[in-house]
This record gives C-alpha cells, structure tokens and sequence, in this order.
C-alpha cells in the first residue's frame, strides 16, 4: 500500500461547511456539544459506498457556490441535497463514486432538492481528533467553519484507483416527506390535551432561523408550562419556549436548557429535518415506544 | 415498598430519563451521583452517557434497555440510609472584580441598596456547590448565591460577553468559559482556563466539588492572564 498524505483546497465556501463524522460521544457531561452530521443517514451512505469506517470524516456543504481542488487522485462519494455538481466544469451526478484526478477541480452549484450535501473522501479527512471527533466546533477544533483558502488533508491510496462507473441509486424521497416521527418528551404529558392535539393537527413552517445548533418553527402553540430547573437536552429535542414557539435543537445545540421538552425526534427524524430548508413545512407524528 | 419521589421513564429507544420530584439540594446531587456511579456499574458498556441537570438524570443507552433493570438499581440507591458524602474539595477561583471587569457590578450593588465591596463580599465569602456542566462548554451550574444577590436577568442579552466573565443570573452564579452572547450581570472577571479540549476530561473540577471566589488585584489579574497555567501549579 502506498499511502500519502494529500491535500484539498477551497477556492470558494458560502458559510455553513464543516468537516463532519458522527461527533462527540460522551462528552455532554462536561458541556460539549454532541456535534457531527446533522444527516447521518446521507453521510452514513456516502462512507458505505466508499467502503470506508462509518465514522470517517466528510465534508457537509449547506450553500450552493462551494468550490474545491484536489491536489492529489483520489475517489469521493457525494448524497445528501441533490444539487448541480460538476468536475472541471463538466456536469456530473449529483450522487455516487466519483473518481478525482491531480488538480481536479469540483464545484457545487444550486440545490434544487434538500439543503445539505454530503462529500466524502476515500480513507476519511485527515485531520486531528479533538475529543474522539474531528467535527468542526469553533473553539475545539483548530479549524471552526471552513472558509476559501483552507487546505485540508485527506489520506490518499492509490491502490484504489480503478475509475468508477458504478451507477448507484441514491433514493431522495424520505427527505421530500413532510411527516417527521417523533416520541414524546420528557414534559409532554404536563401539556394539556388541547395543546398536544394543536401539535400534532399544525403543518409547522421552518423560519429562517435555522442552523446546526437548532432549527425555529414559526407557528405558536400557547404554553402554560413553566420553565424547568436546567436540564439534559440532546440533538432532536423539541422545546417549547415560554412565548410558545417550538425549537428543535439540532447537532451543535447546548447539552442543557431550561425550556419544557415536549418532543424529541430519533436520528432519522434528525436527518429528514436537516435536509428542510426556510418555508419548508412539516407535521409531527407521535409514535410510542414499543418494549 | 418504599414510595419514590420520582419518576424514571424511557424517551427513544436509546434515551431515559429520571426525573425527581424534590427540591434542588446537596442531598439530591449525592444521590445522583451515587445513583449515576451505580448505573455505570451496573451497566457498563450499555450506557453511552449520563448526564445529569438539577433535578434530573439521563441516560444514552448504546443498546437496548428495559425500564425495570434501570427501577431497580433506583430502589436500590433510595433504600440507602446514607449516601456518599460529597467532596469535601474547594477549588478557589481568583476573581479580578475591579475597573472593566465588571461593567454591571456599581449598578447591580445600587439596585440592591449594597455597595461594591458588600456585594463582592456577599458572592466571594461562601463556597458554591458544583452540581453539572452545561450551557457552553465547561460552564459550570453552581448553587449557593446569596438571596441578596438574586437577580433577574437581563431583559436584553448582550451580543459578547468577555471569556471569563464572573456573572449573576437569576438565583444562579457562573463564569462564561468562552465569550458568548448573555443575559447575565457581569460583576467580574476570572484570568483561569475552565475548558481545554486537549485534556481528558476537558475540566478539572468534578460535580459534588465546590469552587469558592477569590478577589485578586488587576496587577495579579493580568499576570495570571499572561500564564494562566501557572495558577494550579502554584496550588
């Protein structure tokens, strides 16, 4: 095996890329957040296709105008948002194996389905782990949101090299549903009845207040709770703020909060949501948990 | 049987939680952290992570797990006569309260009919018990703070709060380990590091821990700045 480290550059970047793996496991306790992909189904694709370990590091691209150039041959594997995506101004799939010549250069245009992309790289990125992840979070990783002119690694092989053709069908319909299953939150039964069936009878809209650390509904749901004595929130937990607007924490959301839980999603619920994007609406469907 | 006073329930498939119905005090963290040391016993490598807040404790699972293995070693912990004592450690925390350190702390001592020195007295003479780490990372939760000290918060957050800020919010002291935007009265400034990513763990103090403020000059102030390792060498 002939393995060397090799690099790519970024020529361009709207805000919002980051180096994602599946986060910080662990560390909530200390007041880190969890981090790591919001769609983990996508980048969990992306790593299975290039045969590489589920928790190897890609890049996650949520605005269209990225452009990278590779210095060194490579394969990479894209899903996520479907989106214009070519090579050295050639138009390419906007999903599946791609084989990446020296000085190829890669650029992803509008996105016309979905809101984040998923670029993965045989081996992984090739950055230090910062508490068991190489997640970008400014202030524990070295390197916070990536911007135009960073150079990262990646660790190339070149023995793997045979150029792929291999059409691969990356399905994109559980990302166009509206309806997001989830369970109900620790303060979901302090709500009462009228509440609950407003919840789950409301067509929400995402606002523009959305990131990686939460995403805001814009319709109000009329709250009689009180605030909690601070405690454990976790990506996908749905509060219920004190003028009643609902936000739902995402990957790089604080570990506590003093605002009713009302509902938290699972992690597949968490990666349909992270591919909506401002005026996209959604339903919440409760399900029960089943011993 | 003995009736408990709270109340454990499972979220997902992987999250549970336990939720008591009891006032915040010493005793219930003693009897959280003997009951977290006894889950982990238990169920070693099938928990990912607890977490607890004030009244609460959470568990990651990373397999499956039924609610009556997890009732169990609740009871076992409640039928405890006695709990572990909490640390009998205090961590001294130096505090510069002085000059531009503190931009609310004339104000916050005026609304209180106290003068500076009286409120620095007040939050620096008693140590504040550590119950979890929350909000950012290596931001302590403390109880503890003076009923004279307790203070809405800012109806207004400010944008930066500066790292290190010495803060009152509500019934509630803490120090912003990393700037962040904050609602808080600002009455000082700590020159120590809270948070270092590069150590495991990440901070040096261990909920149960009690960390009492220390006034220092702006002069001790800005030579802990410079070298702020050096402060627990010192110890």
């Amino acid at each position: 095996m002939n393995k060397r480290t090799s690099y790519f550059t970024i020529l361009k970047s709207g805000p919002g890329t980051s180096i994602q793996d599946l986060g910080r496991i662990g560390f909530g306790q200390y007041g880190i957040p969890v981090s790591g992909a919001m769609d983990v189904t996508s980048m969990k694709w992306v790593n299975h296709l290039l045969k590489n370990s589920e928790n190897d590091a890609v890049l996650e691209v949520s605005q269209p105008g990225f452009k990278i150039k590779f210095e060194y041959p490579t394969t990479i594997c894209i899903a996520g948002a479907k989106s214009l995506i070519s090579i050295n101004d050639r138009t390419v799939a906007s999903e599946g194996l791609l084989s990446i010549d020296y000085g190829d250069v890669l650029e992803i245009g509008p996105i016309s389905l979905g809101a984040r992309i998923y670029l993965g790289i045989k081996n992984g990125i090739d950055i230090p782990y910062t508490l068991d992840s190489k997640s970008s979070y400014s202030g524990i990783t070295k390197l916070g949101m990536l911007n135009k002119g960073n150079q990262i690694s990646f660790s190339s092989d070149q023995s793997i090299l045979p150029f792929y053709r291999a059409k691969v069908k990356f399905p994109r319909d559980w990302m166009e549903t509206k309806e997001i299953e989830v369970y109900p939150g620790a303060e979901w039964k302090e709500l009462k009845k009228e509440a609950q069936s407003q919840i789950l009878n409301t067509s929400f809209t995402i606002s523009n207040q959305q990131n990686r650390m939460a995403f805001q509904l814009e319709e109000r749901i009329p709250n009689e709770l009180e605030e909690l004595a601070t405690a454990p929130v976790y990506p996908g937990t749905v509060q219920l703020t004190s003028g009643g607007k609902l936000i739902i924490l995402m990957k790089d959301a604080q570990v506590t909060g003093g605002y009713p839980r009302i509902l938290q999603l699972s992690e597949y619920s968490i990666s349909q949501l992270a591919q909506k994007r401002p005026n996209d609406k959604i339903t919440f469907i409760l399900k029960e948990i089943i011993f | 049987m003995v009736e408990l006073n709270l109340e454990h329930y499972s979220i997902t498939p992987k999250l549970s939680e336990i939720k008591w119905k009891e006032e915040v005090s010493d005793q219930l963290l003693q009897k959280q952290i003997a009951l977290k040391k006894h889950l982990i016993n238990q169920f070693q490598e099938r928990i990912q992570e607890i977490r607890i807040g004030f009244k609460t404790l959470g568990i990651c699972w990373n397999s499956n797990f039924s609610l009556e293995e997890v009732q169990n070693c609740i009871r076992h912990i409640e039928q405890l006569q006695a709990f572990p004592a909490l640390s009998e450690k205090v961590w001294k925390i130096p505090v510069c309260y002085d000059g531009e350190y503190s931009r609310d702390l004339f104000a916050l001592a005026k609304s209180k009919n106290l003068t500076a020195q009286e409120l620095i007295h007040l939050h620096s003479s008693n140590p504040y018990r550590l119950h979890f780490y929350g909000f950012l990372p290596g931001f302590m939760y403390l109880q503890g703070l003076h009923n004279k000290l307790h203070s809405p918060r800012k109806s207004i957050p400010e944008m930066e709060v500066p790292a290190g800020s010495v803060a009152i919010g509500g019934s509630q002291t803490g120090i912003y380990p990393s700037s962040s935007p904050g609602g808080w009265y600002i009455i000082g400034q700590t020159p120590i590091k809270f948070f270092d990513p590069h150590k495991v763990p990440p901070v040096w103090a261990e909920p149960g821990d009690k960390v009492q403020f220390m006034p220092i000059t702006e002069e001790e102030f800005l030579r802990l700045k410079k070298n702020p390792e050096s402060y627990f060498e010192d110890e």
